[in-house]
């Protein structure tokens, strides 16, 4: 009989101690100086030679959020001391936010999967035992073998996020031949991306902080959403005195820096339609720009004609008069301004609209490719990585899960609607799904609907996950992967400009871990797919990247990073936009081919019902979606979401900040502590997403706060899939 | 002149993503539960929906009067001639006289080694010419360190160009952190 485990036991502390050198690892950086006493201050002599023995500087790059910025790990004796930002990181410019200063935690901590793990109780008793990487491996590819000889490749999901290692992952699948991968995309920034891509033919455009002189944001909070080099670009922003105007709802660290607008929930589109109506009305756009490089203004002029400021202000309950002034402002700063294109917006289902305004608003004052303005697609000028030739994919057969194209026909094919993909585990439509693969993502904890998700799971013949956690998801898997923490392993090469970076291992894996791309590599191998992985190792493969540049690997390795000599950028692309007219689309012409209004358009948004809140989400710069809530140096500073009620509520609940509420949606009950305060509308609930935790192998994450998703209702725009998550009205009361 | 080693925070930069406080944890070995440095947050100050809010950055003042020296009463506590404040933790017997005399409330027992603890600039980087951990990070440069009696540092520059306050001055310490809360575009280069 193979020794069974509980999630208690195998992650306690006593069990951790028992892995030698690694619980010397961690004692040292927990502060309590096993591996090393502490040098005495105002010893210099002792500082020097500590600094000078067995201390060596490493290249690599964060994986605390998905940003990639360049990291020098300082390793003393194998033990990883300190990370600091690499100055020659574009990314990042030598600084770490919060949570990539708190890496060395989430290496060290002791909810780590140490070894590979298959359940040994029904799925979600929290039993285990451990088994060899062959075993597991084996016991992976051949459920998934079964599954496919079943039901065919379709009955299986892949699932990953965001993640260098990921066009491995994606090579995997294909090889599968399952039409069905999800990401994160839904649950982001989908509205943003087909909003943009149907309008000028890109889908992330880039904005030029560094020279512009007014910018709207209405759904990118830098202050608390960090993206490192983006975040240091506002704060300089702002500091010279350009101006910012931020719509949300609730007063932002990044609204403290600009001028607040308290938007109503759900109406953005409004406030940007009467922008376009002053726009328009007081000729403030510029002609020269609209007539040569759009296309559709004169169907804009009859369609904006009613959103008035006025009109405006009635949806936005922001003054008709403010409205106007900011439509003066922008444009008097253009083409150096620019109305932020946002990661998410109001986060309705009229968000796809909001975006296409907001796209819109950018080309008629022209600032495409201008300083201060949008930046085109950046794609052409990156440098080119070394391709694996491998097999030609089998034809994925049978329709999406997520309902792309079939459903949803205008949401591109990569984005995927990912709740829609969870719903049809559960509906058996239009086929059943039977296995699940998960890498890097936690499905329990990021789509809507908590309980569905954990349901959908239960209805699956298979579940595996490969994660360096034991995220909530893997608690209910058949099977973990642990994967090798960023600073232990190498991923694919990342290309920034005319640069190539490298993640490479900064120290030894400290446990029975694999790199992503050794598990996927090996998997495939199980799975009789080696050929379509044709790497024997990380740097065989990391080599093969490097083929069209004379860099050597251990160069690479050296240095951090590599510039491509020569390298000459190419803007003559910049205007040709890959659209159907060849222009901005103004007038969109596969919405109007779909039957649908051309330009952008009022929808009006559901609002609460009496005694209901709108229920919103957003980030908290201590965290990364949910995955850093394990991590105790951020808990430190960040230790549990609360429930931001405004004064009046609070006082008519006779709840004060640290009491428990009962938040209660059509889909889900939460208890949580609030968090009174002015600097929230009064019919608005906020609450940072990634914590409530139910996995009981994240020892630290266990328990605290409550997750959003047990609350959010699973709403899908039919136009770019786009998760409506503000769409869900709550009641509050007193626990 | 003597060198005065001090720190100029620029609370207009500071977004209080505490990320120095992450850095300092890291780089001196805080133990969970104490901190060395942190970010003060006003919460939305004013009646919705006109608010503002302020976060204000501080470790300790290392300062020229430093009530934590007065109170020692075995001399662990001292003041380097550069002005940096220590505890030399061979001779403190974890009295926490200095815990209670810190105005600031800079300072706290270490569980670890039974000792008063608190910010020691970094001393261990400054001594390999870099500076301290939370500066190095500050993603807004909110955060400067250096000798406030060399008119080229970054920390005098900034003094001379934008008017500044210290905490608490009545507490008679004469604190070596020095404020700015307006607008600083540009930061100027400097030692």
């Amino acid at each position: 009989m193979p020794k069974i485990y509980t999630w208690d036991q195998l992650f306690s502390r006593r069990q951790f101690i028992k892995g030698g050198l690694a619980a010397a690892a961690f004692g040292a950086a927990a502060g309590s100086g096993l591996l090393q006493p502490k040098p005495g201050l105002g010893d210099a002599q002792s500082t020097v030679t500590s600094t000078l023995s067995g201390t060596k500087y490493v290249y690599t790059i964060c994986e605390q959020c998905v940003w990639r910025c360049g990291v020098i790990a300082r390793v003393e004796n194998g033990v990883v001391r300190k990370l600091e930002g690499n100055p020659d990181h574009p990314n990042n410019a030598g600084k770490l936010c919060p949570r990539g200063n708190a890496g060395i935690e989430t290496l060290y901590s002791p909810s780590r999967v140490k070894f590979p793990l298959i359940r040994a109780g029904a799925r979600g008793s929290g039993l285990w035992r451990r088994a060899s990487w062959d075993e597991a491996l084996t016991y992976t590819a051949g459920q998934m073998k079964k599954i496919k000889d079943k039901y065919g490749a379709k009955a299986m999901i892949f699932n990953s996020t965001d993640n260098l290692s990921q066009p491995f992952f994606e090579t995997l699948l294909k090889a599968y031949g399952t039409p069905n991968y999800g990401t994160q995309r839904s649950l982001c920034f989908n509205s943003m991306t087909t909003g943009f891509l149907y309008t000028y033919g890109v889908a992330q455009p880039g904005t030029d902080y560094a020279n512009c002189n007014y910018m709207i944001f209405s759904g990118r909070n830098l202050a608390e959403g960090i993206s490192n080099i983006e975040t240091q670009e506002m704060i300089d922003m702002v500091a010279r005195g350009a101006k910012v105007v931020v719509l949300d709802p609730r007063f932002t660290k990044t609204a403290a820096k600009a001028e607040w607008l308290p938007i109503r929930p759900g109406t953005d589109l409004a406030f940007f339609l009467a922008l376009i109506n002053v726009l328009v009305n007081e000729k403030l756009y510029d002609v020269k720009f609209v007539s040569q490089y759009t296309q559709g203004f004169d169907e804009l002029t009859k369609e904006v004609a009613t959103y008035t400021p006025q009109w405006a202000e009635v949806q936005t309950e922001i003054p008709a008069g403010t409205i106007r002034r900011i439509a003066r402002e922008f444009a008097a700063s253009a083409p150096a301004a620019i109305a932020h294109p946002n990661w998410r917006t109001s986060n309705f289902l009229n968000s796809f609209q909001a975006e296409r305004a907001i796209a819109v608003l950018n080309a008629l004052v022209g600032n495409w490719a201008k300083p201060g303005g949008l930046i085109p697609d950046q794609s052409i000028n990156t440098a080119k990585l070394g391709t694996l030739s491998h097999p030609s994919y089998p034809a994925a057969v049978g329709m999406r899960l997520d309902g792309v194209p079939w459903q949803f026909p205008m949401v591109p094919l990569a984005y995927g609607v990912l709740q829609v993909m969870r719903d049809n585990i559960l509906t058996g439509k239009p086929y059943q799904a039977k296995g699940w693969l998960i890498s890097r993502q936690n499905p329990v904890l990021s789509i809507p609907e908590r309980q569905k998700t954990i349901n959908a799971i239960m209805k699956l013949d298979f579940i595996g996950v490969i994660d360096i956690m034991a995220n909530d998801t893997a608690y209910y898997a058949d099977v973990i992967l642990p994967e090798s923490s960023y600073l232990e392993r190498y991923d694919g090469l990342v290309p920034i400009g005319d640069e190539i970076f490298i993640r490479q291992p900064v120290i030894k894996p400290l446990y029975d871990t694999k790199s992503s791309l050794m598990i996927y590599k090996e998997l495939a191998v199980k799975l009789g797919l080696g050929d379509f992985l044709p790497y024997q190792d990380e740097k065989d493969l990391l080599v093969q990247q490097l083929k069209p540049y004379t860099v050597s690997l251990e160069e690479l390795e050296r240095k951090g990073h590599y510039r491509v000599p020569n390298f000459k950028e190419d803007h003559s692309k910049d205007f040709a936009f890959q659209t159907s007219s060849g222009k901005i689309e103004i007038a969109s012409g596969i919405m109007a081919q779909m039957g649908k209004k051309a330009v952008p358009t009022w929808e009006a948004p559901p609002k609460p019902g009496p005694d209901q809140f709108y229920l919103l989400t957003g980030k908290t710069a201590q965290h990364s979606q949910m995955f850093t809530q394990d991590n105790r140096w951020l808990l430190e500073i960040f230790p549990e979401n609360k429930a931001w009620l405004h004064t009046t509520v609070a006082r008519k609940l006779g709840v004060k900040t640290d009491d428990e509420v009962i938040i209660e949606s059509e889909v889900g009950k939460i208890r949580i502590k609030a968090y009174v305060t002015e600097g929230i509308r009064p019919d608005s609930v906020f609450m940072v997403g990634g914590f409530g935790h139910v996995s009981k192998g994240l020892h630290f994450a266990y328990g605290r706060g409550a997750s959003d998703s047990a609350l959010h209702k699973s709403l899908a725009d039919p136009i770019s899939g786009s998760s409506a998550l503000s769409q869900t009205f709550v009641r509050v009361s007193k626990a | 002149m003597t060198v005065r080693m001090g720190f100029v925070i620029i609370t207009s930069r500071c977004i209080d993503c505490d990320a120095c406080m992450v850095a300092c944890r890291a780089e001196n070995e805080v133990p969970i539960g104490f901190t060395r440095n942190w970010v003060r947050d006003s919460g939305a100050v004013g009646k919705f929906p006109i608010v503002k809010q302020m976060f204000e950055p501080g470790n300790c003042m290392h300062c020229e009067k430093p009530s934590c020296l007065s109170v020692c009463p075995t001399g662990a506590t001292y003041k380097r001639a550069d002005g940096i404040v220590l505890v030399d933790d061979t001779k403190c017997i974890g009295c926490k006289y200095c815990i209670e005399a810190c105005p600031y409330d800079a300072r706290f027992l270490n569980p670890v080694t039974g000792k008063a603890d608190k910010c020691t600039f970094c001393l261990q980087r400054l001594e390999q010419g870099l500076k301290p951990a939370c500066v190095q990070t500050c993603l807004g440069k909110a955060r400067h360190s250096g000798d406030l009696n060399d008119p080229e540092s970054v920390v005098s520059k900034l003094l001379n160009r934008y008017p500044a306050r210290q905490l608490s001055p009545d507490a008679g310490t004469r604190p070596n952190i020095y404020y700015i809360d307006v607008p600083v575009a540009e930061i100027p280069s400097g030692t």
